[in-house]
C-alpha cells in the first residue's frame, strides 16, 4: 500500500519528463518519438489500472507531496472519480497515440513532430494533474499547462486557419483561467486555505458572514470554467479550434480536454462549496438553463455545417450540455448520468474524429455531402462511424443510451419532467445530422461528382462504384478505431464496471 | 456610499477596474498586439488582488531576523503564488506573440477585421 | 540600432546587469531573491545586448542556445522533482546570511536561473527566426 501512494504522482512526473525528452530525441532520431511516447503513455495506463484497483478495494489514496502535511503542502487525492478519470485519460491518449503513428506523418510537417509529442504529453500530464490534485492553486497551474498544451496541439498544423484558431483559443482560454484565478483569490480571502478539504471545513463556519463574496466567487468560477469547457454562450473558440487541428489533436481536445475542466468545476462546486451552498444559490439553475440551451443550440448549429469536423465540433458543444445538465440537476441519477456521459462521450467523439481523420487520409474528403459509397470503400471505418453515431443519437445497446436514460431518470428525480422532452428533441436533432451521412455512405447511387477533388493518390479514381473493398489505411489507424467502437458497444451492454466507480463517487459527493 | 469603506478597500476596487478593463480590451480591440496587452493588464489585476489579500496592516516583509523574532509578518503565500502566476503570464504572452508573428507572415497585417476581408 | 547613447551606456552597464542577476540567483534560498528573478535579469540583459549591438553570434551558436534552453528545461524539471521527491531531506537547513550552506537547493536555484535566461533567449531566437 505504501508504494501505491506515490504512483499517481509518478504518473504525472513521468509524463512530464517524457514530454521534455521529446524535442531532444527528435533532434537525434525523429522516428523514435512516436514509439517512446506511446510506450510511456502505455505504461502510465497500466499504472492507472493498478491505482484504480487499489482505490476500489483499499479506499482513497492521499499523498502529501514531499512529505508536507496538507494545510501547508500540496496534496494528491485519488478517489474513485479521479481514478476512473486518469484511467480514461491515459487509455484514450494511448489509443490516439497509436493512431498518430501514421496520421501525424500525413498531416504535419516533419520538423514539428518532436514538439507535437511534447505538447501532447504536456496536455496529458496537465489533465491528469488537474484530476488528481486536491489544491486549488495547483488546479490553476494544471489548467494553464493543459491550456497551453492544447493551444500548441491546435497550432501544430501551421496553416492559416489553425494559427488563427489557436490564437483565438489562447486569448479566450486565458480570460477563462483569469476568471478562475480570481475565484481562487476570493476563496483564499474567505477561508485562508487552498486545500479543498480545508476550504470545505472553513466555509461551513464562515458561510453566513460573507454571502456576497461566496456568490461572487461562484460566479467567477462558473464563467471561468464555462469558457474553458465551452458551455453554450461561451463556446465561441471551440468550433474553429477543434475543426482546424490535426485529427488526433481534435480527438484529444474534444473528448478529453473539455471534460477535465468540468471535473475540476464539479470538485470545487461539490467538495469546496458543499451541497448546502450548491442548492441555495442560483448557480445550479443557471447551469441548468444554459445546459438546456446548449443541448438544443449546439445541435442546431451542428446541423447547418457541411464540413465534417466542424459538425463534430458543434456536436461537442451539445454534448457538453448533457454533462452540465447532469450537474445542474443535482440528483444522484442525474450526476451519475452526467459523469457516465463524460466516459461514453470520450469514446464516441474520439471514434468519430479518428474516423474523420481516416476518411481524410484515404480519400481527402472533408465535406459531409461527398460521402457517397464510402461504406463500400472503407467498410471498417464507416462501421465504426455508424456505431459511434448510433450511440450519439442514443439508440439502445450503445453507450449513449445508458447516459441519456440516466439523465431522464435524474430529471424525474428532480421533478422536472419537461427536461425529458428536451433530451428527446436533442437526440432527434443528433439523428438529423448524423443519419444523412450514414445513409449517403451506404445507400447512395454513385454520383461521383467529388472524385475530381484535390486528392492525387491513385486509389480514389473515378471508376470506383459499389464494389466492396477493404480499407486502405494503415493498420495502426484501424486498430484504435475498432477498439473504440467495441468499447462503445461494451459500455452499452455492460455499463456495470463504470457505474460501480460512478456510484461510489456519487455517494461520496451527494 | 461610505467613502471611508472605499478608501480602505481601494486596492480591491483598482483590481476589479483593471480586470474589467483588461477583459474589455481583449474582447473589443481589433489590433492583436493590443489584445495581448489586454491579457497582461487582466493578469496584473489578479496579481494586485492576490497581493492585497496577503497584506497585513503594519506587517513587515517576511524575512526572518534573529534579533527581532516577534514582529508581525505579512502573509508571504500569495506573493509566492503570484510568482507562479507571473511565469504563466510570461509564457502565455510569449506564445501569443509567436502566433501573432506567424499570422503576420500569412496576412501581412495584425488587425483582425482585415483577416475577414482577406479570407 | 544605431543610437550612440544606448551603445555607450549599455557597454558599461552590461557587466553590472549580469552581476546583479548572479547576485539575485545566489541569494535565492536564504534571503530575498531567486532563480527565476535572477535568470530573468540575466536573460533580459543579454537580450538588450543583442537588440543594441545586433546579432553578433552566428547561427550554430544560436541553435546551441535553443538546444540548451530545451535541455535546461529538462534538467531544471528533474532538479525540481528531486526537490519534491526527497521528503524533508533537502539537505541542511542552512545558516541565515551564509551562502552555500543548504546543499541541493542552491544548485537547483542555479539551474532554474540558467533555464530562465536561456528560455528567454530561446524564445527570442525562435520568434526572430520565424519572422
Amino acid at each position: 500500500m505504501e508504494s501505491v501512494l506515490k504512483l499517481p504522482f509518478l504518473c504525472i512526473i513521468g509524463t512530464l519528463v517524457t514530454a521534455f525528452c521529446m524535442p531532444v530525441l527528435a533532434r537525434w532520431k525523429k522516428d523514435f518519438c512516436a514509439p517512446v511516447a506511446t510506450f510511456a503513455v502505455g505504461s502510465v495506463f497500466i499504472t492507472t489500472i493498478v491505482i484504480a484497483y487499489n482505490v476500489m478495494h483499499g479506499g482513497v489514496i492521499r499523498y502529501a507531496v514531499s512529505g508536507w502535511a496538507p494545510p501547508w503542502g500540496i496534496e494528491i487525492v485519488v478517489d474513485s472519480l479521479s481514478s476512473m478519470m486518469i484511467m480514461l485519460l491515459s487509455g484514450i491518449c494511448f489509443l490516439i497515440l497509436i493512431y498518430s503513428f501514421s496520421a501525424i506523418k500525413h498531416e504535419l510537417e516533419r520538423k514539428v513532430v518532436g514538439w507535437y509529442y511534447t505538447a501532447f504529453l504536456l496536455t496529458l500530464a496537465g489533465m491528469m494533474g488537474l484530476v488528481v490534485s486536491n489544491d486549488i492553486f495547483n488546479f490553476y497551474v494544471f489548467i494553464e499547462v493543459t491550456g497551453l498544451g492544447a493551444c500548441s496541439l491546435v497550432a501544430a498544423k501551421g496553416t492559416r486557419q489553425a494559427t488563427e484558431a489557436a490564437l483565438k483559443y489562447l486569448l479566450l482560454a486565458t480570460i477563462g483561467s483569469g476568471f478562475i484565478l480570481f475565484g481562487i483569490g476570493f476563496l483564499y480571502m474567505i477561508t485562508g486555505h487552498l486545500n479543498l478539504t480545508f476550504i470545505a471545513q472553513e466555509l461551513v463556519l464562515v458561510k453566513d458572514s460573507y454571502p456576497f463574496l461566496i456568490w461572487t466567487a461562484l460566479s467567477f468560477f462558473t464563467v471561468g470554467f464555462g469558457v474553458k469547457s465551452a458551455l453554450f454562450p461561451l463556446h465561441l473558440w471551440l468550433p474553429d479550434a477543434h475543426s482546424s487541428a490535426p485529427s488526433p489533436s481534435s480527438a484529444v481536445l474534444s473528448s478529453l480536454v473539455v471534460k477535465v475542466y468540468i471535473i475540476a468545476f464539479l470538485k470545487i462546486l461539490l467538495i469546496a462549496f458543499g451541497l448546502e451552498i450548491f442548492h441555495e444559490t442560483f448557480i445550479r439553475h443557471l447551469i441548468l438553463v444554459l445546459s438546456i440551451i446548449a443541448m438544443l443550440a449546439g445541435s442546431f448549429f451542428a446541423f447547418v455545417q457541411i464540413e465534417l469536423k466542424r459538425r463534430l465540433a458543434y456536436s461537442t458543444v451539445a454534448q457538453v450540455g448533457y454533462v452540465f445538465l447532469g450537474i445542474g440537476l443535482g440528483t444522484p441519477w442525474g450526476l451519475a448520468a452526467g459523469l457516465l456521459h463524460i466516459v461514453v462521450h470520450a469514446f464516441m467523439k474520439t471514434c468519430l474524429f479518428l474516423t474523420a481523420g481516416a476518411v481524410y487520409y484515404q480519400t481527402g474528403i472533408k465535406k459531409v455531402n461527398q460521402f457517397s459509397n464510402m461504406g463500400y470503400k472503407m467498410p471498417i471505418t464507416m462501421g465504426a462511424f455508424t456505431i459511434a453515431a448510433f450511440s450519439m443519437v442514443g439508440i439502445p445497446l450503445f453507450g449513449g443510451f445508458i447516459s441519456k436514460y440516466g439523465l431522464a431518470l435524474g430529471s424525474l428525480e428532480a421533478d422536472l419532467p419537461l427536461i425529458i422532452l428536451v433530451i428527446i428533441v436533442s437526440g432527434l436533432l443528433n439523428a438529423t445530422y448524423y443519419f444523412p451521412i450514414i445513409g449517403q455512405a451506404y445507400f447512395s447511387q454513385g454520383d461521383n461528382e467529388h472524385e475530381n477533388s484535390h486528392q492525387d493518390n491513385n486509389h480514389g479514381d473515378s471508376h470506383v462504384d459499389n464494389k466492396f473493398q477493404i480499407d486502405q489505411v494503415p493498420l495502426s489507424m484501424l486498430v484504435p478505431i475498432v477498439i473504440l467502437a467495441l468499447g462503445i458497444i461494451y459500455l452499452g451492454i455492460f455499463p456495470g464496471t463504470i457505474l460501480e466507480f460512478i456510484n461510489k463517487t456519487v455517494t461520496a459527493l451527494l | 456610499m461610505d467613502l471611508e469603506l472605499l478608501f480602505i478597500n481601494f486596492p480591491y476596487f483598482v483590481a476589479i477596474i483593471l480586470f474589467s478593463m483588461g477583459t474589455l480590451i481583449v474582447l473589443t480591440q481589433t489590433n492583436l498586439i493590443k489584445k495581448v496587452i489586454g491579457i497582461n493588464i487582466l493578469q496584473s489585476a489578479i496579481f494586485l488582488f492576490f497581493i492585497t489579500v496577503g497584506n497585513i496592516e503594519g506587517g513587515v516583509p517576511p524575512i526572518y531576523d534573529p534579533q527581532f523574532p516577534d514582529v508581525l509578518y505579512i502573509n508571504p503565500l500569495p506573493s509566492c503564488l503570484m510568482l507562479t502566476g507571473i511565469v504563466v503570464s510570461f509564457s502565455v504572452t510569449a506564445f501569443a506573440l509567436a502566433l501573432i508573428v506567424k499570422l503576420y507572415l500569412f496576412y501581412g497585417t495584425i488587425c483582425t477585421p482585415n483577416f475577414m476581408k482577406l479570407k | 540600432m544605431h543610437d550612440y547613447v544606448t551603445r555607450v551606456v549599455f557597454r558599461y552597464m552590461l557587466l553590472f546587469v549580469l552581476l546583479y542577476g548572479v547576485y539575485v540567483i545566489m541569494h535565492g534560498h536564504l534571503s530575498p531573491g531567486g532563480g527565476f528573478s535572477g535568470g530573468m535579469i540575466i536573460g533580459l540583459g543579454l537580450l538588450l545586448y543583442i537588440l543594441i549591438f545586433g546579432q553578433l553570434w552566428n547561427d550554430s551558436f544560436r541553435q546551441m542556445i535553443i538546444d540548451s534552453a530545451i535541455i535546461f528545461v529538462g534538467i531544471g524539471g528533474i532538479l525540481e522533482v528531486s526537490k519534491f521527491l526527497i521528503p524533508h531531506e533537502h539537505g541542511p537547513i542552512g545558516v541565515s546570511g551564509t551562502l552555500f550552506s543548504v546543499g541541493i537547493i542552491s544548485v537547483a536555484n542555479f539551474g532554474i536561473g540558467v533555464l530562465v535566461a536561456s528560455t528567454i533567449l530561446g524564445i527570442y531566437y525562435m520568434i526572430s527566426e520565424e519572422a
